[in-house]
């Protein structure tokens, strides 16, 4: 080999490593103020793995398009490459962040077993979490009920085998149905989780659980009297970038936790097409005090869970304001809210959402004094970040030492923007999904199993109280403390049940 | 058009000079870290930063080589000449 083809060789290595590294690590303002990528250790082990992932991914792939149906290979490389993201051998490993990992514990002894669920209200949401089901081959949906003609049309595009029903009731009364999903308009989830426990049927109930915070209590007090499974919409719960975020935030990486941000903001009307005027408040229910607690109701409950699961206990009082700013069209639930949970020990969950404007889009920013997650965006940032190593530095120094004295150089070829902190990435790519497709396998397992993961319903629970308590201080427009009434038994936040169960 | 060839001598040669560049490169490195207080270690974790350096001195001196070659050839063909003509 000629020196020039080792010259080119090296110059190649040195360029596809300068830019992989790049992707991680943080730019740093050094003593000369300089504009440069730092080369640490972080960034060197995050190359790597993300390295064997995708070696890994790609023997995983071909070995599965030889031995497996799509629909088979779909689950468990969901799973495996959950689990793999996560970067950990087992469950257990979690067990302390996140026990409803649970859920797939017994995954290798129920391949053969099959549950028969039941959807009620298989609307947008509920074709939504169909479709994952759909390609589970545990899980067939043997019924669909629903008022609403169009959306059961549209729902036996994905189940062409389900059996249709006009009534909920009718539905639950099919022996043939082992559980449900409730994917109805909010103020109708009370009625018909009541009416499936009554029956005595699992329920996933999409979140917010129920209209009022007395009806989330009872909801769940009959979840624990009946026995029977009680699953809710927080598809954060099995997000891999949560879990992984938590799991760090608990270990301490980023210090004492003061305050979690979140807010979710969209530029757009939230309407849907209504065919007829008449059907109006029927499909458009968001957007109706009746039917919805809105923005708090549709988009906050998410969040806030995220922030008691940060902070690992619940705020003691909540302030808020809301209103209606710019979509004035008939609606009466607000296009602007924003809370802020308070708690005793001084720490603070904010909460905001905007629908007028999506130029920030939607976060959780978790902050402790060491430093910085971001879920959403998948990345987390130190407080200190390492100086960049001298030799860039000198660079730097030279770099302005020549430039900065020409008048006609203009502007140096390193960007002002020194200061910005990029970052490492929680897991080496992002994800695929939200967690939805692995809340809805885990429900399965469960439906399979008979047995109720840690901490699902108790977290499901909690995320609706405090968006329902977020919208009350906001109608209120006071400062509300914790309505103990509604307390239950959950040892991760430290809550005692204050009423007893009738 | 003729072949190049780099014969053995040659290719030493160059090979003595990315050599002299690479030392090069540590010398600045090590000066970089004495100057701006950094840990012994960047000796090693800046390695591709070296490299890249070294690149761009082997790159830099071949270029002044050149530039040299050309002007003494230059010099010299212009003192034959002239010795032509006086003769």
């Amino acid at each position: 080999m000629s020196v020039i083809q080792i010259i080119s060789l090296i110059c190649d290595k040195v360029t596809q490593i300068y830019l992989n590294i790049s992707q991680c690590g943080g730019n740093k303002s050094g003593d000369g103020g300089a504009d440069v990528e730092v080369f640490s250790y972080l960034c060197w082990r995050n190359y790597v793995r993300r390295l064997i992932r995708q070696a890994q991914s790609h023997f995983f792939i071909r070995m599965n398009l030889i031995t497996m149906k799509e629909t088979k290979k779909d689950t468990e490389i969901s799973r495996r490459e959950f689990l793999r993201n996560l970067g950990m051998a087992g469950a257990g490993i979690l067990a302390a962040t996140s026990p409803w990992l649970s859920a797939f514990s017994e995954v290798a002894h129920t391949q053969k077993e099959r549950c028969r669920l039941g959807i009620i209200g298989p609307g947008s949401r509920g074709q939504f979490l169909m479709s994952f089901i759909a390609q589970n081959p545990k899980a067939e949906i043997v019924a669909l009920a629903d008022v609403y003609e169009p959306s059961l049309e549209s729902a036996l595009k994905i189940a062409p085998k389900a059996k249709v029903y006009r009534d909920h009731r009718a539905l639950l009364a099919d022996k043939d149905v082992d559980a449900v999903i409730v994917a109805t308009p909010l103020h109708t989830h009370y009625d018909i989780v009541m009416d499936a426990f009554d029956a005595g049927k699992h329920v996933y109930c999409e979140k917010t659980i129920g209209y009022t915070m007395e009806q989330c209590f009872n909801m769940y007090n009959r979840h624990l009297e009946t026995g029977l499974l009680f699953f809710s919409g927080q598809q954060r719960l099995f997000d891999p970038r949560y879990i992984k975020a938590m799991d760090l935030v608990h270990k301490g990486l980023f210090g004492k936790v003061s305050a979690v941000e979140a807010f979710w903001n969209r530029n757009g009307d939230w309407r849907r097409d209504v065919p007829s005027p008449e059907l109006e408040r029927f499909i458009n229910w968001r957007l109706y005090g009746e039917s919805s607690r809105g923005l708090m109701s549709e988009l906050g409950c998410h969040q806030l869970q995220v922030g008691t699961w940060a902070l690992g206990k619940l705020p003691d009082k909540v302030m808020g304001h809301g209103g209606i700013t710019f979509w004035k069209d008939g609606r009466e639930v607000h296009d602007n809210v924003h809370c802020i949970y308070g708690y005793d020990t001084g720490e603070t969950i904010t909460y905001g959402s905007v629908i007028s404007n999506k130029f920030y889009g939607l976060e959780e920013k978790i902050m402790g004094n060491l430093g910085t997650v971001e879920p959403e965006n998948g990345k987390y940032f130190f407080e200190e970040v390492a100086p960049a190593p001298a030799f860039l530095q000198m660079i730097n120094s030279w770099e302005h030492a020549l430039f900065d004295e020409i008048p006609f150089a203009g502007t140096s070829w390193a960007p002002e923007t020194a200061n910005v902190n990029k970052g490492e990435f929680i897991l080496g790519e992002r994800p695929k999904g939200d967690g939805t497709s692995l809340l809805t396998e885990a429900f399965v397992e469960a439906v399979i199993t008979g047995r109720q993961p840690e901490r699902i319903a108790e977290e499901g629970y909690y995320a609706s109280l405090l968006c329902l308590w977020g919208h009350e201080a906001i109608e209120r427009g006071e400062i509300m403390r914790f309505p103990e009434q509604y307390s239950i038994d959950y040892a991760p936040y430290g809550t005692k049940r204050q009423t007893t169960i009738s | 058009m003729k072949d190049i060839t780099f014969s053995a001598r040659r290719q030493k040669t160059e090979l003595w000079y990315l050599l002299g560049a690479f030392v090069v490169a540590n010398l600045v490195n090590l000066w970089a870290i004495t100057s701006y207080g950094a840990p012994i270690k960047e000796m090693f974790t800046s390695f591709f930063y070296v490299l890249t350096f070294t690149v761009f001195l082997y790159a830099l001196s071949v270029i002044v080589r050149i530039v040299v070659y050309g002007i003494r050839s230059l010099i010299v063909n212009r003192k034959k000449l002239k010795t032509n003509n006086s003769l």
